[in-house]
């Protein structure tokens, strides 16, 4: 019973961190663009005149969704076009499951994971459910029953199933170091040395696996200079026919996206919530020092660090967002089929060999 | 691949100029906020509504209409500027005035500000600088079409 | 014959013309204020001084004559030296108020000033002060310090209408055209003289601040006030796209036609013309209902009103009262369908009363085409209403534009007893409402046609202005009356145009065939 108590926590909290990290990127994309094109960005969103640098922003975004009248075109297949929007938060939002925020809480000689499901796949689950998004996209494009966004809903899935190719692949050596497809054990397996003084993370084991993944991981969030599929102003889209809140789901999922991809550089290729040299019982120092620290500030630390990685991530890809113009579609498909998925070929190769040859 | 090599070097770049901008001014927003004054600012933005920009002495803001000594409109309703109005959209009416010397003056003078495009044409055509733009106003949008029609009362102010 | 060079250009023209004419007939014009075609040269204005081979010194183009293998320059160098001397003393003590002034846009002091002058007047003298704004006519605004004193409105008044009511006095710089002791200007004709006037010291009192002479629109027509026919120009304003103008027509001037008007036309064809404006009826009415109908419907209900009477034998019981403001076509249609087609006989003319002629271009018939009604073919005595109305079951009514002083009282009594009257009118008028179906007609600006003139001379007209709402020409209802009547399709057919039914009447009516 109290098994099922601790689950139900872990799943509210797990989920409020993502929607109201997720919420608060899109505040920090504009604020983050803003400041790199010497603007201020969104400021004036203020309850009794209370701006707080615009933090109510995503509030006030959110109200205007809601009250914008939520259009169904007469022409298009009404249960799937309603179904799209809540098929991509879905996929996207369920992945959040499989993430390792800590090691074991120990709370009362009981031991909770900081994860909310820990099984023995979970790295083939999250791959899955981020494929499963397509669905949602091809959904859109084709319920709304327009040509136009069935074409970009096309695009959309072309571009997500190239890169998918790309993405699975460059994890295949990365499965290969760390002989598992657990997230949570592939995270303890970074928390080892390798000569004694580094820390045994993806990035160091294996950068071109992390190049590709992080390449891979972007177009799929079908954001610039990967956003083919839907080009706000641009380029019609998959979800054209869309308004109001649905609308707003789309491009909510798109930042949870943005989150997850984070989260997942930071389980595979950065160490999770590994802090280095910092073990169960404190920080052992390469160079001989030693800091003892107890249980509970361990874990803190620890999840503190999940966060910091997860948002120099999310950073990180605004700031990529915000600096490139969009690739052609034919460069697109190039950089997938010609580059990505040659190059995870050769890493996988290079890895095996190597492997063996060390044992 | 060496030109590749190019493309991934100048993306680097690319991202590092974005950084350096971030950075910078994340700096100078970060000293603000702990109110120390600096020379830069992490922004180019004027706040518009409490921070106004300069207007400058040639602007072409809301229209006037100039008065001689006596009060009375210096416009003769020689017509020029209706004439040369690209918009049509101003219109005079002429009134007799008793003294001999005038004769002629407006008893209408309206200018239909939602179709103005503020090309300055009137006050350039007007023989007797009757008509300036040099309010310097610029703010006067209304929620309606038929506040925007001002008349002779309200151009001379 | 006299062959002449004109700026080596050669010209033929007659011995005894003046420069000025023979280079007009070639196309060149030379600047000149005072020359004005109908009077003799004075050769006050001195602008249009002219080289001549030969000749030491300029002479004037308007009132020196040809001679054979005569040389002129009129663009050397000297003359144009002197052309900016004269203009320069011209200007010495003008006010150049241009904004101010009516004229400004036509007058040929602003022109020449703008072409040749542009120049800083080396005067450093205070200009002459004088008086701005004299009341010398009833229609007439004299401005003392713009006059050029060219003395055309003298002459005009000497030589045209003779009473000789202006006069120069003073002299020098003093020098002024002023009435004598105050009488006013006060003749049929004065309007002309604020068109003559080169410059803006005489200007219409009627038109005086209304519009700027640039905004009108000038068409040619006929003045249809009298039976002189009088070619006249209608000035209108098309308006501007945002605002709606008080009124169309602002001025009437006079179109050259030396067979009848001359230059000029009289103060009632020039000041009249609020009639074009003023309480028009602009959709059709019947019975006096707001609802909305349209022409051919109308049309159809009244060819059909006719040819059941028709087919009963009783056309003996269709009335129809005739204005000469029709015009020939129109008339001629009449003919055609009423007479010739169904056969009435009950067909009289209500024109409005004579009055005085003046011994000019007034004449006393106060409509414009009753010559060609009588050519026409149709009796013009006034009629005996009593009889004329008896018995009448469908009367027509063609009055445009009906006069307040016409008397209806038989008519209107009358009128009650008809079954079904039908009035094509062009104004609001408290007898529209007597009447059944009141049909809205253009006038004679606003539709084409001809008019037989009182000494019979046929001039065609176009329209000058678009007919306002529903208006149409009565030819147009004619022509559709006649197809609909379904007697004669063949005839009436072959018309679109007025132009095509003058064709026709020419072919059918010898005076038509003579006088074009
Ligand atoms: S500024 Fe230009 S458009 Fe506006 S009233 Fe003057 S002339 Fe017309
Ligand atoms: S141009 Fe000047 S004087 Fe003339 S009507 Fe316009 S404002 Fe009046
Ligand atoms: S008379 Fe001619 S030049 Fe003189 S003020 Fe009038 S328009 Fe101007
Ligand atoms: S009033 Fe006019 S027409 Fe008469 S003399 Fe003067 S300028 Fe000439
Ligand atoms: S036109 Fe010849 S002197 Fe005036």
């Amino acid at each position: 019973m109290s098994d099922w108590i601790i689950i139900l926590i872990k799943i509210i909290c797990a989920l409020v961190w993502f929607l109201v990290i997720a919420l608060y990127l899109t505040w920090a994309e504009r604020k983050e663009s803003a400041v790199i094109q010497d603007r201020i960005g969104a400021n004036r969103a203020n309850i009794w005149k209370f701006r707080v640098i615009g933090l109510f922003q995503p509030f006030a975004d959110a109200i205007k969704m809601i009250f914008k009248e939520d259009f169904t075109p007469s022409f298009s297949r009404k249960f799937l076009h309603n179904l799209a929007p809540f098929v991509s938060f879905f996929f996207v939002a369920i992945t959040i499951s499989a993430i390792p925020f800590g090691d074991v809480l120990r709370i009362g000689g009981r031991e909770i994971k900081l994860q909310i499901v820990d099984f023995n796949v979970s790295l083939l689950f999250v791959l899955a459910m981020l494929s499963l998004g397509i669905y949602g996209i091809i959904l859109a494009g084709w319920s709304s029953n327009n040509r136009y966004t069935l074409i970009g809903g096309m695009r959309g899935a072309a571009q997500l199933i190239s890169y998918e190719v790309a993405l699975g692949l460059s994890l295949i050596g990365l499965i290969l170091v760390y002989p598992s497809l657990k997230l949570s054990a592939i995270v303890h397996f970074q928390g080892e040395l390798l000569w004694g003084w580094l820390p045994k993370w993806g990035v160091f084991l294996q950068p071109l696996g992390l190049l590709i993944f992080f390449f891979a991981a972007l177009a799929e969030t079908k954001r610039v200079p990967f956003d083919l599929p839907e080009g706000e102003n641009e380029i019609v889209g998959f979800f054209t026919e869309y308004s109001g809140l649905k609308w707003g789901l789309f491009m909510f999922t798109d930042f949870m996206e943005v989150l997850i991809v984070s989260c997942l550089l930071t389980t595979l290729f950065f160490g999770g919530w590994q802090v280095p040299w910092l073990y169960a019982d404190g920080f052992h120092f390469p160079w001989g020092g030693e800091w003892l620290l107890p249980h509970g500030i361990v874990v803190a630390f620890q999840v503190l660090a999940f966060n910091l990685k997860v948002f120099f991530f999310c950073w990180l890809q605004i700031l990529i967002r915000w600096t490139y113009p969009r690739f052609r579609y034919d460069q697109v498909m190039d950089l997938g089929w010609k580059l990505l998925v040659p190059l995870s070929l050769v890493n996988i190769a290079g890895t095996a060999i190597l492997l063996s040859l060390i044992g | 691949m060496i030109k590749a090599l190019g493309y991934f070097i100048e993306i680097i770049k690319g991202s590092l100029i974005t950084t350096r901008h971030f950075m910078v001014n994340m700096w100078f927003h970060t000293l603000k906020l702990f109110r120390i004054k600096t020379k830069r600012k992490g922004a180019v933005t004027i706040q518009y509504p409490e921070e106004k920009r300069d207007i400058a002495s040639r602007h072409r803001s809301l229209h006037r209409l100039l008065k001689r000594e006596d009060g009375k409109p210096r416009c003769v309703v020689c017509m020029l500027c209706v004439t040369v109005c690209p918009s049509e959209c101003i219109y005079v009416e002429a009134a007799e005035d008793p003294d001999p010397e005038v004769q002629k003056v407006p008893s209408t003078f309206i200018i239909d500000l939602s179709r103005c495009c503020f090309c300055g044409f009137c006050v350039e055509a007007c023989p007797e600088d009757a008509i300036r733009m040099d309010t310097g106003q610029i703010e006067f949008a209304e929620y309606s079409r038929d506040k925007l029609i001002y008349d002779l009362e309200k151009l001379t102010g | 014959m006299a062959k002449i060079f004109i700026d080596e250009r050669e010209i033929d023209v007659a011995e005894g013309t003046t420069i000025l004419k023979a280079a007009k007939s070639a196309g060149l014009n030379i600047p000149h204020l005072c020359y004005h075609k109908a009077f003799i040269p004075e050769g006050t204005c001195r602008m249009c001084l002219v080289e001549i081979e030969g000749i030491p010194k300029l002479e004037l183009a308007c009132s020196t004559q040809v001679r054979d293998g005569m040389e002129v320059s009129t663009k050397s160098e000297s003359v144009i030296e002197a052309r900016k001397g004269v203009l320069e003393c011209l200007l010495a003590d003008h006010p150049i108020d241009c904004p101010i002034c009516d004229k400004a846009g036509e007058c040929k002091l602003q022109d020449y000033y703008e072409e040749y002058g542009l120049f800083e007047s080396e005067f450093n003298e205070e200009k002459e002060k004088r008086q701005k704004k004299i009341e010398i006519g009833k229609n007439l605004i004299h401005d003392q310090e713009r006059c050029v004193l060219c003395r055309r409105c003298v002459r005009f008044l000497r030589e045209i209408t003779k009473n000789e009511e202006l006069g120069v006095f003073q002299r020098g710089v003093h020098t002024e055209v002023s009435t004598y002791e105050g009488i006013l200007v006060d003749n049929n004709y004065s309007g002309n003289l604020a068109e003559i006037c080169p410059v803006g010291a005489i200007t219409d009192k009627d038109f005086r601040f209304k519009a700027r002479s640039w905004f009108l629109q000038r068409s040619e027509s006929i003045c249809p006030l009298c039976s002189r026919g009088c070619n006249i120009y209608v000035e209108s304003h098309q308006g501007f796209s945002r605002f709606s103008l008080p009124k169309r027509v602002y001025r009437i001037r006079t179109r050259e036609n030396q067979i009848i008007n001359g230059f000029w036309i009289c103060d009632k064809g020039r000041y009249e013309y609020s009639y074009l404006d003023q309480e028009r009826l602009d959709n059709i009415v019947v019975n006096n209902s707001q609802d909305s109908h349209s022409w051919p419907e109308i049309t159809s209900l009244i060819a059909g009103e006719i040819g059941r009477l028709y087919h009963m034998k009783r056309s003996a019981h269709i009335g129809l009262i005739l204005q000469s403001w029709l015009s020939n076509e129109e008339l001629f249609l009449i003919d055609k369908i009423f007479r010739n087609d169904i056969n009435i006989e009950k067909i009289c003319f209500l024109d409005p009363p004579e009055e005085a002629a003046d011994d000019f271009l007034l004449t006393a018939e106060r409509t414009p085409n009753r010559r060609g009604a009588k050519e026409l073919g149709f009796d013009l005595q006034p009629a005996n209403w009593e009889k004329f109305l008896e018995d009448v079951d469908l009367l027509f009514v063609f009055a445009s534009p009906i006069r307040d002083d016409t008397d209806f009282s038989l008519l209107k009594a009358a009128l009650d007893k008809i079954e079904k009257t039908v009035l094509f009118a062009s104004h609001n008028h408290e007898i529209n409402s007597s009447f059944d179906i009141v049909l809205p007609m253009s006038l004679i600006a606003e539709k084409g046609g001809s008019l037989t003139n009182i000494v019979g001379s046929v001039q065609g007209f176009s329209n000058a202005l678009d007919a306002p709402g529903d208006c149409r020409p009565a030819w147009q209802f004619l022509v559709e009356l006649g197809n609909k009547l379904a007697l004669n399709i063949d005839f009436y057919n072959q018309f679109s145009d007025p132009e095509s039914i003058r064709e026709v009447m020419k072919k059918e009516i010898s005076f038509f065939r003579e006088k074009q």
